[in-house]
């Protein structure tokens, strides 16, 4: 569905993408894994449209979108959330997850001054759905707040909530569970898995390796700007590459206790 | 006294005009526009100009909404590649280049001594009524902008805006083109700037290169930022409560012992001041913007 070939991207002397290839097949939820600087956020940004790579190519659908502005990526159906998920001060959750809405009617500035009635009838659909989604993301006593004002974790949320508005065939996320509570986290690795229920392909960048373990079908280790390994999250701990650059030394009993993907995840000391 | 607050009241709904041009730039996109008073000089020069050779006036206004839409489309373009400062730069550079062409093509523009006798509307009125037949013609056309100010930012055209202003990236991801954003708010806006330039022509009868000094633009920032950035209705009272306090201090040589040569120049301190006021201590204007509540209704 969204394929990588020998994506190469420079900062001045340094490489922050040495020639990354990756597949991911419709319906799967891969997760991208890596250390500080190993070009995991670089690579969203080329994947979604918001670098330009300087060689090699990304494919989404059969065509390749790595010329594209990211605004006409999204319009493709694959949309992205941002490690640091700012949200607007002076827009509140409700106006944020519409602007997450494909409102034809609402966008054209023609339209919004002579056809007010339609842009209406077009918003009143979105609002509901909004609001769904809100209730499910647990935002939605804050609808009317400033988007701006809520926490960190809560602003991830609704960066993934906005995002959903749009129904994208597949999503791009940026650490989503980074600053949510343990509580919401797995309500949040539910959500994504109904997510994907529904049809939705997901590219995840994560930390958190117990949910990659229990949500992932496949990882890709990412270090240096290099993929290094690319295996089922079960493996990751039995391969030496992995361990040295990323996860740390592992005691061996607690890899081989490891036999699925929902078996407990490696112990990591660092 | 009523003659005087006529005037003032028309030339404060003209201002008004600029102020919800420029509130739909800054407050609804997040752009600094330092450059407004350019797009008033394609309105009132496309006036002056047109008028000059015997164009009809709906002719000249015409061009002037038609160049100053394709100007701002240009304008808006730059943002593309220009952060939102080097934008703002750009936009001051570009109002004054605008200014020195008035100033120096004389065949065009009768250079620095600028177009006289355009021709004013209701003129088989008496003073009076003619003022206040302008104040009507004013007050419809700032109404006007009004609303097509609050149908724009109301929906998911504002919304977009709004994202632009604060969170571009975000607005980017959500399939929001940045770029066309800022391309169509300055084509819708920059012909309001030109309209009231054309008007204002009208009314005084005359444009010259000297109502292009950026003062104007920074007199229009001023009305903004007293009124509140971002909300549309603060603006228009901006734009009322500014110009009658720099029309009122025209008289400030009179109450004070002031030499009359620097009464001109206090004027502009007083504007200043204001500025520098509400900016300090009360930077969300005397109505500042407030969250959008929408409902299932709206």
């Amino acid at each position: 569905m969204l394929a990588a070939e020998g994506v190469r991207k420079h900062f001045g002397g340094l490489a922050a993408l040495d020639g990354v290839s990756l597949e991911i097949r419709e319906g799967e939820i891969v997760a991208l894994v890596g250390p500080n600087g190993s070009g995991k956020s670089t690579l969203l940004n080329v994947l979604s449209g918001f670098l330009e790579p300087d060689g090699g190519s990304v494919t989404y659908e059969g065509r390749p979108i790595h010329r594209l502005e990211p605004w006409d990526v999204s319009q493709l159906g694959l949309r992205r959330t941002f490690q640091l998920a700012a949200q607007p001060t002076r827009m509140s959750l409700l106006e944020v997850m519409l602007a997450g809405a494909r409102l034809p009617e609402g966008s054209s500035a023609w339209r919004s001054v002579f056809r007010a009635r339609r842009v209406r009838a077009e918003q009143r659909a979105a609002v509901e759905r909004a609001r769904g989604l809100l209730e499910e993301l647990s935002l939605l006593p804050l609808e009317h707040h400033a988007a701006g004002m809520l926490s960190g974790g809560q602003q991830k949320l609704l960066s993934l909530g906005a995002a959903l508005m749009g129904d994208p065939r597949m999503l791009l996320l940026d650490e989503p569970t980074a600053g949510v509570n343990p509580t919401l986290r797995r309500t949040l690795a539910e959500r994504l898995r109904t997510i994907r229920a529904r049809g939705t392909t997901l590219l995840i960048v994560e930390h958190d390796m117990n949910f990659v373990a229990e949500l992932c079908d496949r990882v890709y280790v990412l270090d240096k700007g290099r993929v290094i390994a690319e295996c089922a999250p079960s493996e990751l701990a039995e391969d030496e590459r992995v361990v040295e650059a990323y996860l740390g030394s592992v005691r061996p009993t607690a890899a081989r206790r490891a036999p699925g993907a929902t078996a407990p995840p490696p112990e990591v000391r660092t | 006294m009523l003659d005087f607050l006529l005037g003032v009241a028309v030339v404060a709904a003209i201002y008004g005009i600029l102020a919800i041009s420029l509130n739909l730039q800054a407050g609804a996109t997040g752009l600094l526009n330092f450059g407004l008073v350019g797009f008033f000089g394609i309105g009132a020069y496309a006036t002056g100009i047109s008028t000059m050779h015997g164009a009809p006036w709906p002719l000249g206004m015409a061009i002037g909404l038609v160049l100053a839409a394709a100007a701002g489309a240009a304008v808006g373009r730059l943002g593309r590649t220009l952060a939102a400062e080097y934008w703002a730069i750009a936009t001051l550079a570009l109002a004054e280049l605008l200014r020195l062409v008035a100033l120096n093509t004389d065949s065009l523009t009768r250079g620095p001594q600028g177009i006289s006798a355009v021709p004013g509307f209701f003129s088989g009125l008496g003073p009076q009524s003619r003022d206040l037949a302008w104040l009507g013609l004013a007050a419809l056309v700032l109404a006007l902008c009004w609303w097509v100010s609050q149908r724009v930012t109301g929906a998911q055209f504002g919304r977009v805006l709004r994202l632009v202003r604060e969170q571009p990236d975000l607005a980017a991801s959500l399939g929001h083109d940045v770029v066309g954003a800022k391309v169509r708010v300055m084509a819708i806006s920059a012909p309001m700037a030109a309209l009231a330039g054309s008007l204002y022509t009208h009314y005084i009868s005359f444009i010259g290169p000297g109502q292009l000094e950026p003062f104007a633009t920074f007199l229009v920032w001023t009305m903004v930022v007293v009124g509140g950035l971002g909300n549309a209705f603060g603006v228009i009272a901006g734009a009322a409560i500014v110009q009658l306090l720099f029309d009122v201090t025209r008289f400030i040589d009179d109450v004070f012992d002031i030499p009359s040569e620097n009464a001109g120049g206090l004027r502009i301190l007083v504007v200043g001041a204001a500025l520098l006021g509400f900016l300090y201590f009360r930077s969300g204007g005397l109505v500042p913007e407030r969250l959008r509540r929408i409902d299932a209704r709206s």
